[in-house]
């Protein structure tokens, strides 16, 4: 097939096409900073979404789970075995995603014999003196984009370009305690939810209310449950990450 | 993908090879660097005996009061009759709620303790749980097992306390845990208190006498008289053994002395320590 390169795009295009459709109904995924620090925030059914990566690092990817574990595994593996041979203050987040992931993806979807990742993944590592905080959108084809003041992974490309302009037009200047924070986070989630969900009925984009958000949120967590997992830089000890307990999400949303 | 099936230490041990989907990258000096911590020198000659001076002697002292473990150690690291640092941190914390208190050769004792950390996290990292009391006594037994050629050696001994509290224990209970160990890896739970290195034989009659016959036994005992305790002790301790150092008062130099507790470890601050010292002396 490589001989002939016009098969070989319309195969990369067949493949693209394929993952999105997939991707497509993924629950999207929030990063944005607060006072202490930053938050990733999702919904799901069960299944943990939002993982530790390293003392300044978490993770949330959507996509299939299987894929998910194995790329959260090599990144895992990779900062851990690093921190020891080296030293916890030489793990970055940009050393991994450029180094580790990016290509792993890229490889992975360009091999069109092989299986492909069916992944979108969401890094955040949280500044430490003179480095900023940073958000990491990877996509499935190994594209990466770095934002420094709120990130979002959807289903797809609009999803996650409409979530993002709800993010931008509710952030301040002044960065957010934490209870705020994780509304607003979990606003953007339903924006995402919202427009996946209308997808499925019409083409239909327009702009949703605060209302309509809000019962997105009800109807959603009659069977699910919110996720959030901190970075927090008041915690003592290397490790900032913590995962919140359902007590404290409840206490912080409003929601019960 | 790295194949170390969870393991941590095979894991490191094996990192020479890290193949990433079939793409094999050389980490040439991992395996060196890790097997050389744990190996004997091949051509034989430092043996029981040499002239080689290790840094060691300590006193490290684990006792459980009211709310948990304090765990004390002192600052001194000598080498024969030389001292060679009087800063030297023999309680280290290794994740949340566990901590160790090393005695014996600092270069072993250091590694193991970073091995430890690091394998605490990744397993807590890898498998979404922590590691179970009885999953990290053994993950260190372990490391002082492998330790072994240099302990047989006489030069790389590492006898440690580790000390946690198990968070998930009833709030009526104390779950507060001390363990000592043997040079060949295995581990006793000790009730009440522990201490080890050369200063330790100078109090751990003393801590006995103090728990059967005290006026409050030692898990009775508050923050303070616990902190307080613990000073006396070390300052015994650094009374008969030259290579314990006391409490230096022209450079302001204090033992470590930490709590472990339900809300995790806390390090008792030089001036906690100024003001209970003034009921020591």
């Amino acid at each position: 097939m490589r001989d002939l390169p016009y098969r070989w795009i319309e195969a990369i295009q067949d493949r693209r096409d394929y993952i999105e459709d997939q991707l497509r109904l993924g629950s999207p995924v929030v990063g944005l900073p607060y006072a202490q620090g930053s938050l990733l925030l999702t919904v799901s059914k069960g299944a943990q979404k939002i993982f530790e990566v390293h003392d300044r690092i978490a993770l949330s990817a959507i996509g299939h789970p299987a894929d998910i574990e194995r790329l959260r595994m090599l990144v895992t593996d990779t900062a851990s075995v690093q921190a020891f041979q080296s030293a916890t203050e030489d793990v970055n987040l940009h050393r991994l995603t450029h180094y580790v992931l990016a290509h792993t993806f890229k490889q992975a979807f360009e091999a069109i014999v092989g299986e492909a990742y069916i992944i979108k993944m969401l890094l955040v590592e949280i500044g430490n003196g003179d480095t900023p905080t940073q958000f990491t959108h990877i996509n499935y084809d190994g594209n990466v984009k770095v934002q420094h003041e709120s990130a979002v992974i959807g289903g797809t490309t609009e999803i996650e370009n409409a979530m993002q302009d709800y993010l931008t037009a509710a952030q301040t200047d002044a960065k957010p305690d934490l209870p705020t924070a994780l509304q607003l986070a979990l606003k953007t989630w339903a924006v995402g939810r919202g427009l996946s969900q209308r997808f499925e009925d019409a083409d239909d984009n327009t702009e949703v209310t605060d209302e309509q958000l809000n019962d997105i949120i009800k109807t959603e967590l009659a069977d699910r449950e919110i996720e959030v997992g901190v970075l927090d830089s008041t915690l003592s000890g290397d490790t900032k990450f913590r995962l919140l307990t359902q007590d404290e999400i409840q206490a912080a949303s409003g929601t019960n | 993908m790295m194949n170390h099936k969870g393991d941590f230490l095979s894991l490191l041990k094996n990192a020479d090879t890290l193949q990433v989907d079939g793409e094999t990258r050389r980490e040439s000096n991992a395996k060196a660097l890790i097997h050389g911590a744990f190996q004997v020198p091949s051509d034989g000659k430092v043996s029981h005996g040499t002239t080689l001076e290790i840094p060691e002697a300590t006193t490290v002292v684990a006792m459980r009061y009211k709310e948990g473990i304090i765990i004390a150690g002192d600052r001194r690291a000598t080498a024969g009759t030389a001292v060679v640092h009087d800063r030297a941190e023999k309680v280290l914390p290794i994740d949340t709620h566990s901590v160790l208190a090393i005695s014996g050769a600092p270069a072993m004792a250091y590694e193991i303790a970073r091995v430890l950390k690091h394998s605490f996290q990744y397993f807590r990292r890898s498998q979404l749980q922590e590691l179970s009391v009885q999953g990290k006594l053994r993950t260190l037994s372990r490391l002082i097992r492998d330790n072994l050629p240099m302990a047989m050696q006489g030069i790389g001994a590492v006898i440690p306390i580790f000390a946690l509290y198990a968070p998930q224990t009833d709030e009526s209970e104390n779950g507060g845990k001390i363990f000592f160990y043997d040079a060949l890896g295995a581990h006793f739970e000790n009730v009440d208190f522990a201490t080890t290195g050369s200063g330790s034989v100078w109090i751990r009659g003393v801590l006995r006498y103090l728990d059967r016959w005290g006026e409050t036994r030692l898990e009775e005992m508050d923050q303070q008289q616990a902190t307080i305790t613990i000073l006396r002790l070390l300052d015994t301790a650094s009374e008969y053994d030259a290579a314990t150092s006391g409490y230096n008062a022209k450079a302001e130099i204090f033992p470590t002395l930490k709590i472990i507790t339900r809300q995790g470890i806390e390090t008792l601050t030089d001036q906690y320590l100024s003001e209970c010292y003034t009921e020591v002396t």
